[in-house]
């Protein structure tokens, strides 16, 4: 099943094929509406006033001469939140309005309504704040000694377990500590939405989420409003990436629209996008591995710190997929593994792309090239001796008891040709002489797809077909990745649906869960395959009793019904004027926390291959990808297009990451929060990207598919820095590698210690065994073989 | 808000208002417009919120996302700039052609947005039609652009999705398409 087995175009525009967008018309032709674009009769515009202290006391807060100014509505604080005021995904740690303390620099104050925008910034700056700035915690290594900066304490969450013989070891052990920046989601259209008071006393929100259904819970506790009185319905969407989970302006918008009677509209600068939506976790990652002579891993033993901010967000969670996938996608059977999510006054952390796994890659990977170096063997021979097997067990404990196609992914990446051709010139324009050097490295990854530990992972679809025609309701927010297309495509293969319509995502049909975990085809996409198939076999019966004939023998193929495999009638004339309709439910067999006997903590495993080319100017330190080849495994191929649309998408923001991309904070301030000093790729950085899939198919789900969106980015994060590194010689131990990293050799290269080897104790259990308290603090981490990264 | 109706006549230099604004004559798309504005105004704000014209996107507001580009001759010839970084003031008296001066009067699709869709260029589509406009100068400039040369073009337009491998590929599709067209 390896190599480039991409599905031939299927002529009905279902399942295979390379079926365009149905909203890209209108997205090529300038009309498509985003949130940004949303506008109502008599609509205020909202503004914030946020902190410019990452941390300090609100001694008072006088919001009289603000109401006073012609034009303005409403100027609303903690004190006119008439529900619950706290909120969070997780947590629930994180005010509405800051409620006497603020704990990062851009924290919401007060927001105010007005009639024009220009009225309401100027509102907002005659709001008189008297604030008593107090010590900010900005260094994660100190949250845990440092006094509390929140009620609820400084670590969001402490993970520990081992399995089998931690202390194993076969004849080398390599270690090091990996850092990796804060890396900013960047979607192009700041957040917007428009709220407006309901009739019933509710109010409705349009806007640009990732999960209407955690938005209207949200919504609902700072109102005070029943659910069924807050209505949340999809704005369009420009890029999410995980930066749209937690909700920002949200609730700010609805308690505007009912505190004044009046629609209100809110969209961030970019400015303020930066400073109100989660970023991805930086990190800090201690590593080791021992293994034998031929490269195979005996143990492996990690700690990691995750800088979570002033909220907890999904601090968390994050924290247990960076810890657990420390192993990568490698057979791991003894080990000892930590972690801690922690507070600190910097901005707050959560949902990325990748959630967690991108920093345990580049760690990962960064020690089996040292492994591979440390015992001259081929970095790509080294991963094949440990590659993961169907059957295997994890760190985790969890069987891998699917498809686990790692052996295959990198053989598939091996059989894609080297680049020819002249060098690309390092910065864009710059030179292609002496100085530069190519560089080719490796690495591959293993993503959880689809919710973990216990948090349902479900999808509710609304399916109708009349004449032929489909409606296809679910609340999966289309973000760009396009889901929308996949639902059109299940609805033809399935319905023999000659056209279909995805109506606009709400919740009046039930949760459809985030678009996040690379999850909504295998959600959302499997509910409304499921409802389909409801309404098909409806239709069925119903052609069987007119034709009198078994419905057993009746199917659907290319739009038509057959009889026993003999066209009968086009679907859209097997019933003419009676519509069919099917609600259907999807649920992932539940999950468990770490360490629980119960069962696994993931759903679904995907894995990934890629090989990077660079050209580095290593006097310059400046640097361009050639090429990135990937071979990923994607159960099936749903849309050729779109499928390569995610491999490239992802690999460019991985690349990002690795290069340039980095929210740089300077005492608890965001120096950077614009798209001229935070750096995304350009056009001219963006490598050729040669893609390739191993397809088998996964067990359970429609034609055998499973999520793809996450592995590119997590694996181009380290493959980037290998070729860096094989370019340079440099070790390289944090990302973004910036060009002062390469022009001075800034990183402490692997410790490599030669041991005597020490088998595994065979009577040490072989599952995960979690450890209640921690075994060290995370400043406190020096023991034999010190990580000395953690303490500087 | 709506455009503003203002029955003077167009003054190239605009004329000023007593609050600071300033009424000029700008026309997009074809049709011509009395704009009043602050003079501080960008010509995106111009577009979007007097008149209505939502095809430019405002993706940074500073320059560097390109998702606002337009094709506009203030008199000093057509070429594609960023709307956010041009004050309104400037914009006097100009000629804007945004996405929605693209592709033909009932909503067919030019060979380049043909070209976007074909190749799965799209995803979210804030970039897009920033990128059709750069693109579709581009072609009307250089029929047979190298990567090199569509790189050159199009460096001024983020895309966050698509890793910009699709637009390249549309791009040169559509070349490919306008060349065999006029052969």
């Amino acid at each position: 099943m390896t190599g480039a087995k991409v599905a031939t175009f299927a002529p009905d525009g279902g399942i295979g094929a390379s079926v365009r967008r149905p909203d890209g018309p209108a997205k090529v032709r300038g009309e498509f509406t985003y949130a940004g674009d949303l506008t109502a009769e008599g609509m205020l515009v909202g503004v914030t006033l946020r902190s410019p202290h990452p941390h300090a006391r609100i001694v008072s807060i006088d919001t009289t001469a603000a109401r006073a100014m012609a034009g303005v509505h409403a100027v609303l604080t903690c004190h006119d939140v008439p529900g619950d005021v706290h909120f969070g995904l997780i947590l629930r740690d994180e005010p509405v309005l800051a409620d006497g303390v603020v704990r990062y620099a851009g924290e919401p104050v007060a927001v105010v309504a007005a009639v024009d925008a220009a009225t309401a910034r100027r509102a907002a700056r005659a709001v008189e704040v008297t604030y008593e700035a107090l010590p900010a915690l900005t260094d994660p290594q100190l949250s845990l000694t440092a006094a509390s900066v929140h009620p609820d304490g400084n670590v969001y969450r402490h993970v520990s377990y081992s399995c089998g013989d931690p202390d194993a070891r076969g004849v080398v052990t390599v270690e090091n500590t990996y850092r990796i920046g804060m890396q900013d989601p960047a979607f192009l259209a700041p957040e917007a939405g428009l709220a407006r008071p309901t009739p019933d006393g509710g109010v409705a929100i349009e806007v640009a989420t990732q999960w209407l259904h955690s938005d209207q819970k949200q919504i609902g506790w700072a109102t005070g409003l029943p659910p069924e009185k807050v209505h949340v319905r999809l704005a369009g969407v420009g890029g999410a990436f995980g930066g749209r989970e937690d909700v920002t302006l949200q609730t700010h918008a609805c308690l505007l629209a009912l505190a004044t009677g009046r629609p209100v509209k809110i969209e961030y600068t970019r400015e303020e996008s930066f400073l109100a939506h989660r970023q991805r976790h930086p990190g800090t990652i201690w590593l080791r591995h021992s293994a034998d002579a031929d490269g195979r891993i005996v143990s492996v033993e990690g700690r990691v710190l995750l800088d979570g901010g002033a909220y907890a967000s999904t601090s968390p969670v994050v924290i247990t997929n960076t810890v657990t996938l420390l192993q990568g996608p490698y057979r791991v059977d003894n080990g000892r593994f930590e972690g801690w999510s922690v507070r600190t006054n910097n901005p707050s952390c959560g949902a990325m792309r990748g959630f967690g796994v991108p920093q345990a890659a580049f760690a990962h990977e960064a020690q089996l090239d040292a492994l591979a170096a440390a015992l001259d063997l081929d970095p790509v021979e080294v991963r094949l001796t440990n590659a993961l097997q169907r059957g295997d067990v994890a760190t985790f404990g969890q069987r891998f008891d699917a498809p686990t196609p790692v052996r295959e992914v990198i053989e598939g990446l091996r059989a894609i040709p080297l680049p020819s051709g002249p060098a690309k010139p390092p910065g864009g324009v710059g030179r292609a002489g002496g100085a530069v050097r190519r560089g080719i490295g490796y690495a591959v990854t293993m993503k959880n797809l689809a919710f973990s530990e216990g948090h349902v992972d479900e999808s509710t679809a609304e399916v109708s077909l009349l004449d032929g025609h489909a409606t296809v309701h679910t609340a999966c927010a289309e973000v760009g990745q396009g889901f929308v297309t996949v639902a059109e495509q299940v609805a033809r293969t399935v319905l023999g649906a000659s056209t279909v319509e995805v109506v606009q995502p709400d919740t009046l049909v039930a949760s459809a869960g985030s678009t996040s975990a690379s999850r909504q085809t295998m959600a959302s996409g499997t509910a409304v395959h499921r409802a389909c198939l409801a309404v098909r076999d409806r239709l069925l019966a119903r052609v069987a009793r007119a034709h009198g004939l078994d419905a057993a023998t009746l199917t659907v193929a290319d739009g038509v019904v057959c009889a026993a495999g003999r066209p009968l009638t086009p679907v859209a004339g097997a019933a003419p004027g009676q519509t069919f309709r099917a609600t259907e439910h999807f649920q992932h067999p539940a999950t468990h926390p770490l360490g629980s006997s119960e069962g696994g903590m993931y759903v679904a495993f995907g894995f990934s291959a890629q090989r990077a080319v660079v050209d580095v100017d290593v006097e310059l330190g400046l640097v361009s990808v050639v090429q990135v080849a990937s071979c990923q495994d994607v159960g099936t191929v749903v849309n050729p297009t779109q499928l390569l649309g995610q491999i490239e998408g992802g690999i460019v923001q991985g690349m990002g990451l690795a290069l340039m991309e980095e929210v740089v904070v300077a005492d608890g301030l965001i120096t950077n929060p614009d798209l001229q000093d935070y750096l995304i790729p350009t056009i001219v950085d963006a490598p050729e990207v040669v893609s390739t899939y191993v397809t088998d198919p996964v067990p359970g789900m429609p034609h055998g598919w499973k999520g793809v969106g996450e592995p590119p980015l997590c694996t181009a994060v380290p493959v980037v820095a290998a070729a860096v590194r094989a370019a340079t010689g440099l070790p390289l131990p944090a990302v973004p590698i910036k060009p002062e990293h390469i022009a001075l050799g800034i990183g402490a290269a692997p410790t490599v210690t030669w041991t005597t080897p020490r088998p595994a104790d065979p009577d040490r259990p072989r599952g995960a065994v979690v450890d209640e308290e921690p075994h060290d603090a995370p400043g406190t981490m020096a023991e034999e073989g010190a990580p000395p990264g953690l303490h500087s | 808000m709506s455009a503003v109706e203002d029955p003077r006549p167009e003054v190239a230099g605009g004329t000023d208002g007593p609050d600071g604004s300033v009424t000029f004559g700008l026309t997009v798309d074809g049709t011509a417009h009395q704009v009043t504005a602050r003079w501080n105004e960008s010509l995106l704000t111009v577009l979007r919120d007097r008149l209505g014209v939502r095809g430019p996107k405002t993706g940074c507001a500073h320059g560097r996302c390109g998702a606002c580009a337009v094709r506009a001759d203030l008199g000093d010839g057509a070429h594609v700039l960023c709307a956010c970084l041009v004050p309104a003031a400037t914009a006097a008296g100009g000629t804007v052609e945004t996405i929605a001066s693209i592709g033909g009067p009932d909503g067919e699709l030019s060979d380049v947005q043909e070209a976007f869709l074909a190749e799965g260029a799209v995803q979210c589509g804030i970039c897009t039609a920033g990128f059709v406009t750069a693109a579709t100068e581009l072609l009307e400039t250089n029929p047979d652009p190298t990567r090199p040369e569509i790189e050159s073009a199009l460096y001024g337009n983020l895309c966050r999705c698509t890793g910009y491998g699709r637009i390249v590929a549309a791009v040169e599709t559509a070349a490919r398409a306008r060349r065999g067209a006029t052969r």
